[in-house]
């Protein structure tokens, strides 16, 4: 190879990564860089005190592995230090370099014109024959290391110059710099710079920041004729990188212009020339990679006389297509080519800020994130609670917060989480997984790193307030500016806004919602508990007793701290004009809510009480009160007061459900005593809640009684009671049924019908049919014309009341 | 911190963000920052003739403190643990008032 | 690769994601005891890199932005570098004036905004960035700037009435001290 290998790139410049993988063009992975990066700075501290140069140091450490082969060292040499002379060994050998270019040159005539290195050779063979340091070369402003033995690489050194329409205007003259004033040197970087922009001198694109641009591992550039196929890849990114990529680029950009101009005609010509890959492009599809970019550009014309046109994969297609398609296709053609155009026009200042760059940006935002938030990572996860609850809890309810995985994940995730170079095999690669293990891990201890650093030096307040887009609002998350500035009147009295309808007076509403909070923050300091609930003390650990006796007593505190709360014990006034606490409680719908939470942390005990006071109150319960029906044909119930039911059904049932299954029987009776004596039975008997509490107590006596639990005298009282309620209901059981036929939902009602037959005497189920049978016969002549689903249905909630009084609709013909 | 965390429940959910000069903004929340800065991606404008100079632009991030509303779906929200979440807020600022 | 954690479990990666309600909250103390093991065994979660600022630059580095300023300027330019307070170098940078239905160009090439001016921004759809809206037309540059003059001093007044109108009903202003685009 005309290059030897030879590397013009500074050493400093070489610190940045592993060999090779950095080309412009042929790096598949661009967040391989990101990940290399971060990998090799996972082994610093996180000390912000350090600068970049501390990290660069560091680089550099584990990537010496061929710098034997590289610099002839090995056993023989002295180690190569941090600080080798890496031009001067090459150096050292320049007129062997010279002497093998020109003949190279002599024997390629039409290849790229001497490399100044020859040009230096000659120009200083004084310096070369003293001591060399290596670097006199770049004391010489006249040296531009930038060369023809790249081009080569390209082999654009075969090019002939007759495909390109116009001609390389920036080629290098090999006679001008021969010797070169600074006047000449400073014009011509001029014109580099007005053809090219500035071209960062850290890095050329060494890594596209948008992996969308390279995906696709495939994308190579299709590489021209000249170019020795069995180079290993790296040596040619090695020597494409950073300071060729303007000519590259440029010579692409001309290759580009002649080949749409060429292109575009052809497609008229020939019709030829569809790519067989090409992915659909949407509208709104970003950019192709620009390594796709290449492949969907001819070939450079270095190809010879047809290089201007386009590979033809496949004469047939276009000729297929109707005139429409063709059109649309050539509309599309013209839209992608301007928009690669556009895509390389942006390119040019590409990779101005490094992969480790962002990376230390983004270590700087999480410590800063860490320090105000917690982190998951963070060693006490109480303060990730504190912090962080709704998201901690919420990812664990929901499996995590991505509702469609489906969707490309942020470039940015796959940065951080998959970033160990080997990139993940497919989705739910568990070997990509096992894979990237590694690297959460050391990710881990990172963020765990940076929360000790945060922890351990004092908050910078105003670093953390100033926030990533500087400070400028007077307020912030945790304070807020208020939006409302308003004076209140000197006498509180006279402005009062009138009262919000409700029967309950401001203070007491807001008294009430103050017992709700207390409720809810002593259930939250109860569900704390059990959290640090210390393992079961084993025998004899005189210790671990007592731990677990301090634990029993702190629950116990809480429980009766949550019981005051409830002010279940407040009490009950007779005749009162407001309610009972307790019950004003469940009539909110945070009260509500509370009730299954509250039961998994009460005694059975208290679970009776409540349920005791609960139907107590029965008819003074929002759900029944607000909930009367007086028939059918009566308008349907507000939207809040269902809403209401449905909720105490949803939340309060259960709970009550749960404790009157296994209550005993005495209780169940006691409770049915206190509906008959303390409501009114047959407002009770006209909501789904009073329907469904009744439901609850009869049928659960019913079970009692089947089991063979129930005392002789205990059922004799209970058939007494049964008696007085039957007595209570039966003139109001017409009324019972919420709204009119056709409105649907009376399985409740049927439900409660049921369980009042099976308990009641067969007198009793003679009246009971008496008094239901319009309704019954209206819902079977009803059902008839419905759809056969609803009406099975609707005919099988009957079916519940008749079976259980030994009948059966089907009798009813 | 409570809003940072319960902003990041949403990401890849589609809401709407309305700025405080009224524009109004659909797309997919990718991310959101501790500052409640937002970047939506597949954005949509609505109202679009109003604001020209956004009617090519693919994805957006916007400044939290330019933020008026954001409407969100109500399904992926868990009202209950919302509130405790907001009182354990509640709870932790008193603690550190005192 | 939806499975997003730090502390990857792929195990616990799938949960029932449909629950009732109530069933969430017993999950979800479940879930938390015993002894705070959640955070290295609950399932997958965003890693916190995620939701910082320099995640969401990251992507539009080296790519065309319009970005809108608190003063109200549109500028498009080309991303190139940002830091953490989201302080951003564009290139390339073109300011574009909307007034009435009229725009205008002004090219402005390199520009380093402080980040604390920036209200919004977003990343041109290459495809899409020469439709340009049929409600505007391109006009000069000295017609389009004399026309936008009038307009911003017609809105300033009316928003200070208006101000002064809400701050005596007790409304603070919205943005007090922006002046939003």
């Amino acid at each position: 190879m005309s290059f030897f290998g030879f590397n013009t790139t500074l050493p400093r410049d070489q610190d940045t990564g592993p060999a090779g993988s950095r080309g412009f063009f042929e790096n598949p992975d661009p967040f391989a860089e990101v990940a290399r990066a971060s990998a090799l700075e996972d082994d610093d501290a996180i000390d912000f005190e350090d600068t970049y140069d501390g990290l660069g140091d560091q680089l550099n450490d584990d990537q010496d592995e061929f710098n034997d082969d590289t610099f002839g060292g090995g056993d023989t040499a002295p180690a190569v230090g941090r600080d080798f002379d890496f031009f001067g060994r090459t150096a050292q050998v320049a007129d062997a370099i010279g002497e093998e270019h020109v003949r190279y040159t002599l024997q390629n005539p039409q290849a790229a014109p001497p490399a100044p290195l020859h040009a230096h050779v000659a120009a200083h063979p004084v310096a070369e024959s003293t001591k060399r340091t290596g670097y006199e070369k770049y004391s010489d402003p006249g040296y531009i290391p930038d060369l023809q033995a790249k081009s080569s690489v390209w082999g654009l050194s075969q090019k002939k110059p007759e495909p390109s329409p116009a001609p390389m205007p920036a080629m290098p003259m090999p006679s001008r710099k021969m010797m070169m004033s600074l006047e000449e040197v400073e014009a011509q970087m001029r014109n580099r710079g007005q053809a090219f922009g500035p071209i960062p001198t850290q890095s050329i694109p060494q890594q596209m920041p948008d992996p969308s641009y390279m995906r696709h591992p495939q994308d190579f550039p299709t590489l021209p004729d000249g170019f020795p196929a069995n180079i290993p890849r790296n040596s040619s990114e090695h020597s494409l990188r950073r300071v060729d990529c303007p000519r590259i680029c440029r010579t692409l950009l001309q290759a580009f212009r002649s080949c749409m101009e060429a292109r575009v005609l052809c497609l008229h010509l020939v019709q030829n020339n569809i790519p067989q890959n090409l992915p659909p492009q949407g509208p709104r599809h970003a950019g192709p990679p620009p390594a796709q970019r290449q492949q969907q550009m001819p070939p450079p014309p270095s190809r010879g006389p047809n290089g201007g046109l386009p590979v033809i994969t496949n004469p047939q297609q276009l000729v297929h297509l109707t005139e429409e398609q063709r059109n649309a296709y050539l509309m599309e053609d013209a839209k992608r080519a301007k928009r690669n155009h556009k895509i390389f026009l942006l390119s040019r200042g590409n990779g101005l800020m490094t992969p480790q760059d962002k990376n230390f940006i983004t270590r700087i935002q999480l410590q800063q994130l860490v320090a105000a938030a917690g982190n998951v990572a963070d060693a006490d996860p109480e303060a990730v609670l504190a912090e962080d609850f709704y998201y901690q809890v919420y990812s664990q309810i929901r499996g995590a917060p991505r509702q469609h995985p489906h969707q490309p994940l942020g470039h940015f995730a796959q940065t951080y989480l998959l970033q160990t170079g080997n990139r993940i095999g497919g989705h739910g690669n568990r070997r990509a997984f096992q894979g990237a293990d590694n690297h959460m891990q050391r990710m881990q201890q990172q963020v765990q790193r940076a929360v000790e650093a945060a922890k351990a030096k004092p908050k910078n307040k105003q670093l953390i307030i100033e926030g990533s887009l500087g400070k400028i609002s007077f307020s912030n998350a945790k304070a807020p500016k208020p939006m409302l500035n308003l004076k209140r009147p000197d006498s509180s009295e006279g402005a009062r806004p009138k009262k919000v309808q409700s029967d309950l007076s401001t203070s007491d509403r807001k008294s009430l919602l103050g017992n709700i909070e207390a409720v809810y923050n002593a259930l939250m300091s109860m569900e704390d508990m059990e959290r640090t609930m210390p393992p079961p003390p084993e025998e004899g650990d005189t210790e671990a007793i007592q731990e677990h006796m301090e634990w029993r007593q702190q629950v116990q505190t809480l429980n009766q701290k949550l019981w005051q709360a409830l002010k279940v014990m407040e009490p009950i006034v007779p005749n009162a004009t407001t309610p009972h606490p307790f019950i004003a409680f469940l009539s909110y719908p945070k009260g509500k809510k509370a009730i299954p939470r509250i039961f998994r942390h009460i005694d059975q005990e208290q679970r009776v009480t409540i349920l005791t006071m609960i139907v107590v109150h029965l008819d003074s319960l929002d759900v029944v009160r607000l909930a009367q029906h007086s028939g059918p044909g009566e308008a349907q119930l507000s939207v809040a007061v269902r809403e209401a039911i449905d909720l105490f059904s949803l939340a309060v049932m259960p709970s009550l459900l749960g404790y009157v299954n296994e209550a005993p029987f005495n209780i169940i009776i006691g409770l049915l005593g206190l509906v008959i004596a303390q409501t009114q039975v047959i407002h009770v008997a006209r909501t789904k809640t009073g329907l469904g509490i009744l439901t609850m107590l009869l049928s659960r006596a019913e079970i009692v009684k089947e089991a063979g639990q129930a005392s002789e005298r205990d059922w004799q009282q209970w058939v007494e009671k049964f008696n007085v309620l039957f007595d209570m209901l039966e003139p109001g059981l017409a009324h019972i049924f919420p709204g009119s036929i056709n409105s649907g939902d009376d399985m409740y009602v049927w439900q409660f019908l049921a369980a009042v037959g099976i308990g009641a005497s067969p007198e009793q189920q003679q009246r009971l049919v008496i008094a239901v049978k319009d309704r019954v016969m209206e819902t079977v002549g009803y059902s008839k014309t419905l759809p056969a689903d609803m009406s099975s249905q609707r005919l099988g909630n009957v079916n519940l009341f008749m079976r259980a009084i030994g009948l059966d609709v089907e009798l009813l013909g | 911190m409570l809003f940072f965390s319960f902003f990041k429940t949403l990401t890849n959910q589609t809401v709407t963000i309305e700025l405080k000069n009224d524009i109004r903004i659909r797309g997919i929340l990718k991310s959101v920052d501790q500052y409640l800065n937002i970047k939506l991606d597949d954005v949509e404008v609505l109202d679009l003739d109003k604001y020209p100079h956004l009617s090519s632009v693919k994805n957006m991030f916007i400044r939290g403190s330019v933020v008026r509303y954001v409407m969100l779906p109500r399904s992926e929200v868990d009202v209950g643990l919302l509130e405790d979440a907001t009182r354990r807020e509640a709870a932790n600022q008193a603690g550190k008032a005192r | 690769m939806e499975r997003l954690s730090l502390n990857e479990s792929p195990a616990n990666a799938q949960r029932n994601p449909q629950q009732q309600p109530q069933q969430q909250q017993f999950q979800q103390q479940n879930s938390l005891g015993p002894a705070g093991q959640m955070p290295t065994s609950g399932p997958p979660q965003l890693p916190p890199q995620m939701f910082t600022t320099a995640a969401q630059l990251l992507d539009l580095t080296d790519k065309k932005l319009v970005l809108v300023l608190r003063d109200g300027r549109k500028l498009v330019g080309v991303l190139r570098s940002w830091d953490q307070f989201a302080n951003l170098v564009l290139q390339d940078t073109v300011e574009r004036i909307y007034a009435g239905k009229l725009y205008a160009d002004v090219p402005r090439g390199i520009f380093l905004v402080r980040g604390e001016n920036v209200l919004l921004l977003g990343e041109v759809d290459l495809d899409r960035e020469d439709e340009i809206p049929s409600t505007v037309t391109k006009a000069p540059f000295e017609e389009v700037f004399e026309l936008k003059k009038q307009e911003d001093n017609k809105r300033k007044s009316g928003d200070k009435k208006r101000h002064t109108e809400l701050s005596a009903l007790g409304f603070e202003p919205e943005h007090s001290g922006e002046i939003l685009f």
